[in-house]
């Protein structure tokens, strides 16, 4: 019996020894693609503090623009403000998948892009001059579908003749400062906070990994899925509902929004860099080295893209805006809600499961 | 049955007299652990996480009248707190035993998504400990009432508290002999390298034959160390073992107390003449410690003690037949869940599920999707979506609620996705049928879809 306990003690200094050993060389890549920091650095550098710069920048020329409407109300100055809107909106879509670290702790996206804009609020507070941009309470009054409203809404005359028209240039203006601010607050926090991020490699409820996957997944399935493509189509509650699309009074712009933002999605998944020049290691590369697997045989990282890629071409394929399809063309769309949807068991369940990290906010023991 | 009863627990048998320090010293440091997991629970504000601020709690069969108290769950756990205490003091030991029983298994009942193995266990072991003499040493019942000091027990005493320890090892080493775990090493094979950014160790864990290496260790762990705790001989190094291999999976899992209960639970193997010399050893710095020094003997009467001995060997016998209740049902046990609880299978399946809920108006038809966040805490969540009495009773919940709300007949839809041990998600529960019109019994419910793969082993 003392052997069997001598036999494990060896087997337990052998191991040891070998772990050092693989410490030391460290040109070799020993740790077979399952090492976390490389992909939080490749994330950290190569996509979200770009995105974040651009985001800045966007906002900027946005700001810019939608003060130069205020001074001047005219159709070409309008029409600038409109084409900033647009782009910047479109950027957002890169952005908001970001929801974790700084920008969780500040809420962005609540200042971002909550819709539909309730219009009854956006008025209330032109005519009577006093709002708070700040508070919760405004999450619907401001961000692109505020602007949306006020740019693309909004006849010209409601800034020129209009009585309230001085205060509805002041709200516009308000708007757009409060967005670049708030951007521009969380890439600052990410000048510090990117080393936090890149150093907290365990995977525990606290970790990077665990926040980053949990708001990814979030993101997809609710403000994806449900934001963008479910709720307008009614998918669940068999009811359509064309106000509630994204970019409402844009309406030509709503599939784009919708694309850009899977794509982003699939990017970040893959580790693609913010621009897409690159690519590094990301979740779907340490899911690989995971390597877990369907039934097939096909590792469920590469499964995941497949899956993803569907669901992309099914809006892709949609002809038309997407308010009119869901009007005239249900069917399709709810199929390729359902494509979008059988990526969520894939993204919520079996990565995070592989990942070992979880669902839960709560911090409780288990066996 | 009797006549053998009384044969076996004759003072040649299992009556025969040990120091009563082990069973003492046991119940001090088991006390002291309740004690403080206690407060920890209280410190980590889990209380009110847990047990207040959910607006639901899954219940067991039979037990649902347990719930928690509101506000006064606060009182009890402070009754709890104090019983431990006084059961680690030996200060009114029979009251606080029955008082501390009770009130932490009522807490364990309140929501069985805090199920744990090891809560469990310290349940069973309160059980055991109300009957037996643990306040014979190392007491403050002995300084009020000195003839109930007594320096010798039965060993049976002794010896039931190292069976149950026994029970709970190699019925978790049992559970291991499947080949998920030894043939896959899975679920280890995702765990490790969730730590290789451990310092020193953390790198080996991104090899696969680590995790091999780490599952038939433990399998041989939990199978063969109540054995070698039990030998004389092995007995330090078994210890020692103990000790690593739970400060070990205090490291690698999120599993709070229990490591440091079986550490300490362990020390119950050692030599009672043994541990009774370092009590007298202790007693010669601190005289006024209430350590026995006579030779006197704690005798059972009788009547008692065919009783008390009746009550152990049912208790056992239920002990050893719980694990194998699964094979009743066909279906594979670790995708059902059926008869997976209260059998020691403790961190032996990565599970993970998605649960999403619709329910029907059955009169017009109209369809609600169920924000689970709206009923249920994430942590329940989490449980309801791989275990199928939890998603029954959900379902049940759903179905009162929206009746409540003025639907007439609602019905209860879901579409789960389980994913276990690395395998792809499948769809776990029929989409088709209306879980409100389901029934929790003991019998396998037929809803659940096949796993249509195998595992083998026990």
């Amino acid at each position: 019996m003392k052997k069997w306990y001598l036999t494990a003690a060896i087997l337990m200094m052998v191991s040891t020894t070998i772990s050092i050993s693989c410490k030391k060389n460290k040109n070799s890549p020993s740790d077979n693609g399952m090492d976390r920091k490389p992909m939080l650095e490749n994330y950290a550098n190569n996509y979200i503090v770009p995105a974040y710069a651009d985001m800045v920048q966007q906002l900027s020329i946005l700001k810019t623009s939608v003060e130069a409407f205020a001074a001047n109300p005219d159709a070409t100055t309008q029409g600038a403000a409109q084409t900033a809107w647009r782009s910047a909106y479109i950027t957002w879509q890169k952005v908001d998948l970001l929801e974790f670290g700084p920008a969780f702790d500040k809420s962005l996206r609540t200042y971002m892009n909550i819709y539909p804009v309730t219009v009854s609020k956006v008025e209330g507070n032109i005519s009577s001059g006093s709002y708070d941009l700040e508070t919760f309470g405004s999450k619907d009054a401001q961000g692109f579908p505020a602007l949306d409203y006020l740019l693309n809404g909004t006849v010209l005359d409601k800034y020129t003749t209009d009585p309230q028209a001085a205060n509805r240039k002041q709200y516009l203006v308000a708007v757009a400062s409060k967005m670049l601010q708030k951007v521009t607050e969380v890439r600052d926090e990410w000048d510090s906070y990117k080393n936090t991020f890149i150093s907290s490699t365990a995977t525990d409820a606290g970790s990077s990994l665990s926040q980053m996957a949990n708001n990814y997944v979030l993101y997809y399935e609710r403000y994806f899925r449900g934001g963008k493509i479910g709720l307008p189509v009614g998918a669940m509650s068999g009811v359509a509902k064309v106000d509630l699309t994204e970019a409402y009074y844009t309406q030509d712009l709503t599939k784009e929004l919708a694309i850009t933002a899977l794509n982003s999605v699939i990017n970040f998944y893959s580790g693609k860099s913010y621009d897409g020049t690159s690519t590094g290691e990301c979740m779907k590369s340490y899911l690989a080295a995971i390597g877990t697997k369907d039934d097939n045989g096909t590792l469920m990282a590469d499964l995941i893209t497949q899956e993803m890629n569907e669901a992309l071409s099914g809006i892709q394929n949609l002809n038309g805006t997407l308010q009119d399809n869901i009007q005239n063309n249900r069917t399709a769309v709810l199929n390729t809600y359902e494509q979008i949807q059988e990526v969520v068991p894939l993204l919520k369940v079996d990565m995070v499961s592989a990942f070992s990290i979880s669902i839960t906010y709560t911090d409780n023991d288990g066996d | 049955m009797n006549k053998t009863l009384t044969n076996i627990l004759s003072t040649q048998h299992f009556g025969k007299p040990v120091y009563s320090a082990s069973l003492a010293v046991f119940r001090m440091v088991f006390g002291l652990m309740l004690l403080f997991s206690t407060i920890r629970f209280w410190a980590k504000g889990w209380i009110e996480e847990l047990y207040i601020n959910p607006k639901f709690f899954f219940s067991y069969y039979g037990f649902e009248w347990v719930k928690p108290l509101g506000d006064y769950t606060y009182i009890l756990f402070i009754i709890c707190g104090l019983s431990a205490l006084l059961f680690a003091l030996g200060l009114f030991y029979r009251i606080a035993s029955v008082v501390l029983f009770l009130s932490f298994t009522y807490i364990e009942l309140m929501d069985k998504t805090n199920y744990l193995n090891h809560y469990y266990f310290v349940t069973l072991v309160l059980f055991l400990m109300i009957w037996l003499p643990a306040n014979a040493n190392l007491s403050l019942d002995n300084l009020r009432k000195p003839n109930l000091s007594k320096r010798f027990v039965p060993l049976w005493t002794v010896g039931s508290i190292r069976l149950m320890m026994g029970t709970v090892y190699v019925f978790a080493g049992l559970a291991k002999l499947n080949s998920d775990w030894l043939v896959e090493a899975m679920p280890l094979r995702l765990w490790l390298p969730a730590n290789n950014d451990m310092p020193v160790i953390g790198p080996l864990f991104n090899h696969t034959w680590v995790a091999y290496f780490f599952s038939w260790f433990g399998a041989a762990y939990d199978l063969t160390i109540a054995f070698f705790l039990l030998n004389k001989k092995t007995r330090p190094y078994a210890y020692a073992t103990v000790v690593i291999f739970h400060l070990m999976t205090a490291l690698l899992f999120p599993i709070g107390v229990f490591p440091y209960v079986m550490m300490v639970s362990a020390l119950v193997f050692f030599d009672t003449k043994d541990v009774d010399k370092v009590l007298q050893k202790i007693k010669t710095v601190f005289r006024a410690l209430p350590v026995n020094t006579v030779y006197n003997h704690y005798t059972f009467a009788p009547v008692q003690q065919r009783v008390v001995s009746t009550l152990f060997v049912v208790f056992f016998v239920i002990q050893f037949a719980m694990p194998w209740r699964y094979l009743l049902n066909k279906e594979e046990l670790f995708w059902t869940e059926e008869g997976f609880r209260f059998s020691w299978r403790v961190m032996l399946v990565e599970k993970m599920g998605y649960a999403q809920f619709v329910v029907k108006d059955g009169v017009t038809g109209e369809r609600i999707a169920v924000n689970n966040n709206e009923f249920l805490t994430r942590n329940q969540e989490r449980m309801m979506a791989i275990q199928p009495d939890f998603i029954l009773q959900y379902a049940h919940h759903l179905r009162d609620y929206y009746q409540q709300q003025g639907m007439e007949q609602p019905q209860v839809y879901a579409t789960v996705y389980v994913a276990m041990n690395g395998r792809r998600s499948r769809l776990y529960a029929d989409t088709t049928v209306d879980l409100a019109k389901q029934t929790d019994t003991w019998k396998h419910k037929n809803w659940i879809l096949a796993f249509n793969d195998n595992i083998y082993g026990l």
